[in-house]
């Protein structure tokens, strides 16, 4: 029978030659990934001790643990906690990465993401790692199965295929693309389903762009989204695989639970209003409403094309006096980049506080809303309270839309700061790696 | 070993889709790890009586794609704290469903639920025949059936004693 990418990868994770939508498999993961955060990787760590009897977990090679969260630590208790991955990482064999950056981010620049492969973190977001091929899927504390035994046991998902056409205009970027799916699709469209991304929006769409896509899955309800692997994404693994798989492509004849063809040829950047990921609107909705601060960065956004597109934006201007612009490149690699680039120089003038790669923004924990206040965000999420109080409001948007909203205190369209740069010779969201 | 049918009340009805559990004990609250102070947050946004009312065995009732957002553990362990013994939901978000009924806590799918309960009815799940019945409207609804390890996990009471079964079998 025909088969999906998700069918092929779990087949070959399950030992099997082929495995169909809705039949649960206990599958082995190629890579078990977590970052450490308290009631999770302390609790796992300890169950695998101590309710298992498991002194040394099987191929500790397949796991890494990051400390991307609460970095840096505020508080003696918190680097408690790191002190402990730190211990077990020792004692165990396993990798711990620290301060490289997100780690759904640093798991692709380090060979993680691998054409084929099969991810089981705790964090839906891992679906990022779907932009080259992997299916990664977030199992929750079920990610306790893949520390005391070899396997992890799901049920495989029927796959919605999603063929996006046309073109995208400047100034809209990947993240509109994706809220854009959910205002189309709705966000229960792909409920306990994968999602497979094609369509010469995606053949054209850069490597960070695609990881942009695929992380926020599980706004569709989808349990994870991939892209099949093209040249761009062969070139960007090619150095830094940790394991060789073959490359998974979907059959032509493959069965779908649905057919998307979306034209994205006349999107035009949007704004997700609160309280929930599903509100997707136009921007020009809402552009003159009165903000407060703006935060770039996250596992979904942050990389170096946003950091271009801000730049872009920015540069040679000044942010608002008093708007807090927070800018947190998603990874230490990005980080130089952008220094090599001159963004950070640019950013910094135009009066954005920049700071080292952290998910500690995304969810509030610094850079803390207090009542009133208002901010746009390339975070994950809008929930009230996400960052800060529950009476600030958070508007995600792509990262170019930020560096406009900081100029000008209010929720911005940048592509009238865009065009003067297009005509110049760059041009923000554009589609080079 | 077979799961005990359930019977108790609906606690509340969730009327929204896409409703985000972080609400139930409220965002500012999810890092709070004590039990009993998020059991004393729970609904408190909503109705300051709500602690207070439930029984043990009570429900919650939920619509299209329940849990959907981040879907953090606080949430319900406040519920479970209070006597909370599942949701019944249209549907549900697939993160939180795992993360759910890897702590034993049954998440039952029934298209149909949320429009055909009022909160304080009686609610009574029948695992052998898989419906969900609601007496006081003569109405029994099917419920989407779990798949193995789903079912292996509600019945050991969580995933941890799921796996140690498993490691003993072994």
């Amino acid at each position: 029978m025909p088969q999906t990418m998700t069918e092929k990868i779990l087949a070959r994770a399950a030992g099997r030659t082929e495995v169909h939508a809705g039949e649960e498999v206990t599958a082995r993961p190629d890579f078990v990934i977590a970052y450490d955060f308290p009631g999770y990787t302390d609790v796992f760590f300890k169950e695998t001790r101590e309710d298992f009897g498991i002194a040394q977990v099987e191929r500790p090679e397949r796991f890494v643990l990051f400390i991307d969260h609460m970095v840096p630590a505020a508080t003696p208790k918190e680097e408690e906690l790191h002190k402990v991955t730190r211990a077990w990482g020792r004692e165990q064999g396993v990798t711990v990465v620290e301060r490289d950056g997100i780690g759904h981010q640093v798991s692709a620049e380090q060979g993680y993401a691998v054409p084929g492969a099969f991810v089981v973190h705790f964090d839906g977001h891992v679906s990022q790692l779907g932009a080259f091929g992997a299916f990664a899927f977030g199992a929750r504390k079920g990610i306790i199965e893949s520390f005391v035994t070899d396997g992890a046991t799901l049920t495989v998902p029927a796959t919605v295929k999603v063929e996006l056409t046309g073109a995208l205009r400047p100034g809209v970027m990947a993240r509109d693309v994706f809220h854009h799916l959910v205002r189309v699709m709705g966000p229960a469209s792909c409920q306990f389903q994968a999602v497979e991304l094609s369509g010469p929006v995606i053949d054209a769409m850069s490597i960070e762009g695609r990881q942009t896509l695929c992380g926020q899955a599980m706004f569709l309800g989808a349990t994870t989204m991939l892209i099949a692997p093209d040249e761009r994404t062969l070139a960007y693994v090619r150095e830094r695989s940790r394991i060789t798989l073959d490359p998974v492509y979907p059959d032509a004849d493959a069965v779908y639970a649905h057919h998307w063809k979306i034209d994205v040829s006349d999107l035009e950047p949007i704004v997700v209003v609160p309280p929930s990921p599903a509100n997707t609107r136009n921007l020009t909705e809402f552009t003159g409403l009165e903000v407060h601060s703006g935060y770039l960065g996250s596992c979904a956004s942050g990389r170096i094309e946003d950091l271009r597109a801000a730049a872009d934006v920015l540069r040679g201007r000044q942010i608002q006096p008093g708007f807090q612009l927070h800018v947190v490149p998603t990874s230490r690699a990005i980080m130089a980049q952008a220094a090599r680039e001159g963004l950070l120089e640019t950013l910094v003038e135009a009066g954005a506080f920049v700071s080292s790669p952290s998910c500690d923004y995304c969810f509030g924990r610094i850079a803390t809303m207090s009542d009133g206040q208002r901010a746009v965000s390339t975070g994950t999420l809008n929930t009230p309270g996400r960052m800060g109080s529950v009476d600030s409001e958070i508007y995600l948007c792509n990262a170019a839309v930020v560096a406009a909203s900081a100029l000008e205190g209010r929720i911005a369209d940048p592509r009238p700061y865009l065009a003067t740069v297009a005509s110049a010779g760059t041009n923000a969201g554009s589609t080079t790696p | 070993m077979s799961l005990a049918n359930l019977a108790g009340r609906a606690a509340w009805v969730f009327p929204e889709d896409d409703y985000d559990i972080d609400l139930i004990v409220g965002v500012r609250n999810i890092k709070i790890t004590d039990v009993a102070e998020l059991a004393s947050l729970a609904m408190a946004d909503y109705t300051p009586d709500f602690a207070a009312g439930v029984q043990r065995g009570d429900v919650l009732i939920g619509g299209h794609n329940f849990g959907y957002g981040h879907p953090h553990y606080p949430a319900m362990r406040a519920m479970r704290h209070l006597g909370i013994t599942a949701v019944i939901a249209e549907s549900f978000s697939p993160g939180f469903f795992r993360g759910e009924t890897s702590m034993g806590f049954p998440l039952i799918t029934c298209p149909g639920i949320r429009d055909a309960v009022s909160r304080g009815d009686p609610v009574e799940v029948d695992w052998a025949t898989s419906v969900v019945r609601l007496p006081a409207r003569g109405l029994a609804l099917p419920l989407q059936p779990f798949s193995a390890s789903e079912r292996g996990m509600l019945e050991a009471g969580g995933l941890i004693p799921y796996l140690q079964q498993r490691q003993v079998a072994a």
